[in-house]
């Protein structure tokens, strides 16, 4: 029960209680009382009103069958939550699974199967587990399945992706009946957003074999066949109320993005991800369907190593940022599903993004009299692009247009997307990267820009940065931290060694019928928790 | 049965009269011409090309033919017509030696095996049996992985990949003919292996060869696209025309020129290559030689 | 024994030669390309602590030699080992499969076989006229439109603007007879438009070549039957290349289906197998390589044994 207008202005517990009252007849007094009783402005609270009683009218149905395409799936699928590696499997783990907290539409941590956690030093961390939740076996949730959930990412036997991270967690322990510590090592203000993430679900203590599936989620694993399809089926004690609206789900991953469309259109499918910005037109004059976008922190960026030639010359390096035509590039490749970024990897939409920063344009003059002071002359410098980082190949290509009248030569290499990760990202001289949104800001500049980050793909080292940030981590003070992240985004535009033309957005296209999709900018549908919110329209 | 009927002499069928260039006859002529068009192109387009009409966003995306763009633009905003011209030098001259290389070799093996027969015929044979088996994806990463991207890289390997099935059509011809009364009497004559594999044997296998030349030339087209995907050779902005029709295939919904031009470009070459093998005197050859 | 049995026997002993060969030369490919199935099912994600943890778990950190006697010997008692990144058994993966894959080749094999040997014939019988034409051409035609348009033509025809096929397959849906039809139209249509023209063309090739011969004009003159004359006369000296024609392309049906696994979401091996080299999942690989590598040593075994046997002087040659 959930409207993304008015859970942007009321937050998700409070309109839930509004459209609850409204659904058990209250009338528009009564809303106005609630919301005054909440501290709410008189003028706020009449179009809040009217919004609650709109939504209202348009109550989700129950029932249905929904049958979703991602992108990607190969006998390498797991339901495994610490080896999770594609959008199928974060849509599945999403579907059987519940983390202690979820994410809202800012990102901001919301109480799911912790219902309260709270910390005095953002080290030592106590979450307050919900009572009365049940895994898909009949099994009640105990402290002790968290503690086992969250440890076992520590243990390097795990294979875990979310290695890490765990790592920063020095100890979990049960500390009373249905209630758990997390300590630290270092102070963490992030954490419960952290926890958020796909990795941390929760699972009964001891699995090992993760195949049936078996976790609190809103849905009961049916079918689960790898590299071809999973079959969920609704889960009927499911422990927030009312969800989820649809009966089974059937989701595949079809690796073809013109198949998925296509199938969407002939109705074989009623939700399909990584629509190509190509297809926007298509969908979209398609009587019946929509399309479904987000505004993401997902960026491809074009790292030059610190370490080697010619990235380790700073005129270079400039230059090259110079030379992104970004508008263009966001109108034209990305036929404007993107947002103009600043060679700096925070999102707009994060609290704390920096406004200040003055923005980076195309500029060939200076681009112009930097390569010059470089003395690369007409040395053919190649790029190495690749499918996996999203529209590399198309943006090296605008950037070689440019380079080619200052009279740089760029080279490009299209690398296959197998080996990709391992044998050019990060090794290459200058090639591109690519980095899905990231649930806080210190997550993907510790991940990707820290100078000890095994991500760190231009290799770019500055002790100052690396203060910083560890003491924005543990400062508690929200705007000594909001002008600290701004100075680490300074020194990364200025200084860093990458480039980041443009923030992606993920487009999904859907039947139109499908309502409740709404925005949880870490990845496309819905942030793959699509499952629990859809609903058929009648 | 047909054992007993005397080695082949001149044929009346084959003394058919031929017209045109080379006695090619219209369609082989006119085969002719368009792959002498479409190398012309591939020879002169780069400077035909202003270097603008590349440019990324000149245009709107998958925009339809207007004047001064005649097949409109890419799904980058390039003009299409340029793309299209710009690609013939890496389809025709790419798959055309890549081809014959295939061809060539694969029959020059089957000869050698057809004629030799005992353990060369088998090591030849068995040889090429392990070739085929080795998936194509995995042979072009290997190639890619030991020696970089290049276009002579590029044409190796796709001729690699089509040798065994060229040898293996062409031995099957070939046991056929050297089993044939005269080549048997040309062996016990003492002539030399080689007097036999290309006087002898190669003539009467020569028009299903070509035949099959041209099915190769058109998989190797069709190849091209599915490589420069794995990184080898052609390297974007270049592209061949299976990759033009790949990449903008998001247009084929709305029937878009972006992609049935480079389609159409490759059914007029493969047509005009098949029209001139077709054509080709190797009936005639035969008879020369009997 | 006789000659041909003989050569059946040899040429069986020498497939398992080839095997070995293709094996030890696909398992020393994927050890050399750039990247392990640890750190591809790891990718970004990738540090030096679970990377070596992942590696001794796959088993990647023993020998190479060792890990290829290894999956030999696996392989030689039934049991090849299990998928490295989805720790299956190889067995159960490709089973899963191949049935799906064979049922593919075999409809498609079934009408597309046929189909060609006959327009190739007839060409052949009528050449130089206009239906010889047509075909040769229009299988050249339709041979050189690349194999992912035609199938996402046919699926924005007949699913999109008609709706009368689905434009995915699931083998597992096929429950009914028209059921199954519904699904395989589309795939089979694709692959007959890859395959046809090849066979067809090589068909008629041989035959015409066959046909122009002396022996053919004097078996005419002494009034042997049109019909007769093809079949009896000039198609037992076609039938070897024709045959081998054939079985590359049956081969082909098998293992080389990528596209219409993937336009389709059709689940048969080719894409198992070309997920297997993405990911340097060796032993699958290596398994499905040796499936595909049988089946085509299998398929160009019986086309030579055609060849032979239709053509008396091989019979009895050697």
């Amino acid at each position: 029960m959930s409207d993304p207008r008015l859970r942007d202005l009321l937050g998700t517990a409070d309109s839930g209680r509004v459209l609850d009252a409204l659904a058990r007849g209250a009338s528009r007094r009564d809303v106005l009382k609630m919301l005054a009783g909440a501290g709410m402005a008189l003028a706020a609270s009449h179009r809040i009103a009217a919004l609650a009683q709109g939504v209202a009218a348009a109550q989700p149905r129950y029932g249905g069958r929904v049958r979703v395409a991602s992108a990607a799936s190969s006998i390498a699928d797991t339901l495994d939550p610490a080896r999770l590696s594609n959008q199928t499997d974060y849509a599945r783990s999403r579907m059987l699974y519940n983390c202690l907290t979820s994410f809202d539409a800012s990102l901001a941590p919301q109480p799911a199967l912790a219902e309260r956690f709270d910390s005095d030093d953002a080290k030592r961390w106590t979450f307050k587990l919900r009572g009365g939740v049940h895994f898909h076996d009949g099994r009640a949730l105990r402290a002790e399945d968290v503690v086992f959930s969250l440890m076992r990412h520590k243990d390097p036997a795990t294979i875990s992706r979310a290695k890490v991270l765990a790592d920063q967690i020095d100890s979990v322990r049960a500390s009373a009946p249905g209630e758990v510590e997390v300590l630290l090592h270092q102070s963490n203000a992030d954490l419960p957003a952290t926890l958020a993430t796909f990795p941390f679900a929760i699972v009964p203590a001891g699995t090992r074999d993760f195949n049936s599936g078996i976790g609190t989620g809103p849905f009961k694993l049916k079918e689960f066949k790898r590299g071809l399809r999973s079959i969920v089926v609704r889960n009927r004690d499911y422990w927030r109320e009312g969800r989820p609206y649809v009966d089974e789900v059937e989701l595949a991953g079809l690796g073809d993005e013109g198949a998925r469309v296509n199938a969407l259109l002939s109705g074989d499918l009623d939700l399909v991800a990584a629509l190509d910005p190509r297809s926007v037109r298509r969908v979209e004059g398609a009587p019946g369907f929509a399309v479904f976008r987000q505004s993401s922190g997902q960026y491809s960026d074009l790292a030059m190593r610190q370490d080697m030639a010619p990235g380790s010359n700073a005129d270079f390096v400039i230059a090259i940022k110079l030379l992104f035509d970004r508008a263009r590039i966001a109108e034209s490749v990305a036929l404007g599903n993107a947002i103009v970024a600043n060679d700096q990897p925070i999102h707009p939409s994060n609290r704390f993004y920096f406004a200040g920063l003055p923005q980076r344009e195309l500029d060939l003059d200076k681009a112009r009299y930097h390569f010059e002071r470089s003395d690369l002359g007409n040395t053919p410098i190649p790029v190495v692009a690749s499918p996996v980082a999203n529209l590399s190949v198309e943006m090296t290509l605008a950037l070689q247009q440019s380079a080619n009248r200052i009279g740089m030569n760029l080279q490009l290499q299209r690398m296959p997307p197998d080996g990709y990760w391992s044998h050019y990202w990060g090794k290459s001289a200058v090639g591109w990267g690519n980095v899905n949104p990231r649930p806080n800001a210190d997550a993907v500049l510790t991940e990707f820009f820290e100078s000890r980050a095994v991500n760190n793909d231009a290799h770019w080292k500055d002790p100052q940065f690396d203060q910083l940030l560890v003491a924005a981590r543990s400062e508690v003070d929200e705007s000594k931290r909001k002008a600290m992240y701004a100075d680490m985004q300074m020194m990364i535009h200025e200084k860093g060694g990458v480039a980041i033309p443009l923030f992606l957005s993920s487009l999904d296209a859907h039947n139109a019928r499908l309502k409740g999709l709404s925005t949880i900018p870490v990845g496309g549908l819905m942030g793959y928790e699509f499952a629990e919110h859809v609903w058929w329209d009648a | 049965m047909n054992a007993s009927v005397p080695a082949r002499s001149a044929s009346a069928a084959s003394a058919r009269r031929r017209s045109g260039v080379f006695g090619l006859g219209v369609p082989g002529t006119l085969g002719l011409l368009v792959i002498l068009a479409w190398l012309l192109v591939a020879l002169a387009a780069p400077s035909w090309i202003s270097a603008g009409a590349q440019d990324i966003g000149g245009l709107p995306v998958f925009a339809p033919a207007q004047i001064g763009h005649w097949l409109g633009a890419d799904y980058l905003g390039r003009d299409m017509l340029a793309r299209v011209l710009l690609g013939a030098r890496y389809t025709v001259v790419v798959a055309l030696v890549a081809a014959v290389g295939a061809s060539a070799v694969g029959t020059g093996f089957a000869l050698l095996a057809a004629v030799s027969g005992g353990w060369l015929d088998t090591v030849l044979s068995r040889g090429m049996d392990t070739l085929i088996s080795i998936p194509s994806k995995l042979f072009a990463l290997i190639m890619v992985a030991a020696f970089g991207t290049s276009v002579p890289l590029l044409v190796t390997t796709a001729a690699v990949i089509y040798v065994p099935g060229a040898y293996r059509i062409a031995r099957a011809l070939a046991v056929n003919v050297a089993a044939l009364d005269y080549v048997v009497v040309a062996r016990t004559r003492g002539e030399s292996r080689w007097y036999l594999m290309l006087h002898e044997v190669l003539p009467n296998i020569a028009a299903p060869m070509l035949v099959d030349l041209g099915l190769r030339f058109v998989y190797v087209v069709l190849l091209l696209a599915s490589l420069s995907f794995l990184g080898l050779g052609v390297q974007p902005p270049a592209a061949d025309w299976g990759t033009l029709v790949r990449e903008n295939l998001g247009a084929l919904w709305e029937g878009g020129l972006a992609v049935v031009a480079p389609a159409l470009a490759i059914a007029t070459l493969t047509m005009a290559v098949n029209l001139v093998v077709d054509a080709l005197p190797g009936r005639d050859a035969r008879k020369a030689v009997r | 024994m006789s000659p041909l049995l003989r050569l059946i026997l040899q040429r069986l002993g020498l497939a398992l030669i080839s095997l070995l060969l293709v094996s030890v030369v696909v398992f020393l490919i994927t050890a050399v390309l750039p990247g392990d199935a640890a750190q591809e099912l790891l990718g970004q994600d990738a540090t030096p602590e679970t990377l070596a943890a992942l590696r001794t778990q796959m088993g990647l950190d023993q020998p190479l030699p060792l890990r290829y006697l290894h999956w030999l010997g696996g392989l030689v008692t039934g049991n090849p080992g299990r998928s490295l990144v989805s720790d299956a058994p190889v067995m159960e993966l490709i089973g899963n499969r191949l049935p799906n894959s064979l049922l593919l080749a075999a409809v498609t094999a079934v009408i597309a076989v046929p189909l060609a040997l006959l327009l190739g014939t007839l060409a052949a019988v009528f050449r130089g006229g206009w239906l010889d034409r047509l075909l040769n051409n229009g299988a050249v035609v339709l041979v050189s439109v690349p194999e992912f348009l035609i199938a996402t033509l046919a699926v924005l025809l007949l699913s999109v603007k008609l709706g009368w096929l689905p434009a995915l397959s699931y083998a597992s849906d096929i429950d009914s007879l028209s059921g199954a039809a519904r699904v395989f139209v589309m795939p089979v249509l694709t692959l007959c438009c890859v395959v046809v023209a090849q066979m067809m063309r090589m068909t008629r090739a041989a035959l015409a070549d066959q046909l122009d011969a002396p022996y053919i004009e004097m078996a005419r003159l002494k009034g042997v039957p049109p019909l007769r004359l093809v079949l009896r006369e000039a198609m037992p000296n076609a039938i070897g290349p024709i045959a081998n024609a054939v079985a590359l392309s049956t081969s082909y049906l098998l293992g080389g289906v990528i596209i219409v696994e993937t336009i389709f979401h059709y689940p048969g091996v080719a894409k198992l197998m070309v997920d297997g080299v993405s990911q340097r999942d060796m032993p699958l690989v290596q398994t499905c390589t040796m499936i595909f590598c049988a089946g085509y040593l299998l398929l160009v075994l019986i086309a030579d044994v055609i060849g032979i046997l239709a053509n008396p002087r091989l019979r009895h040659a050697r």
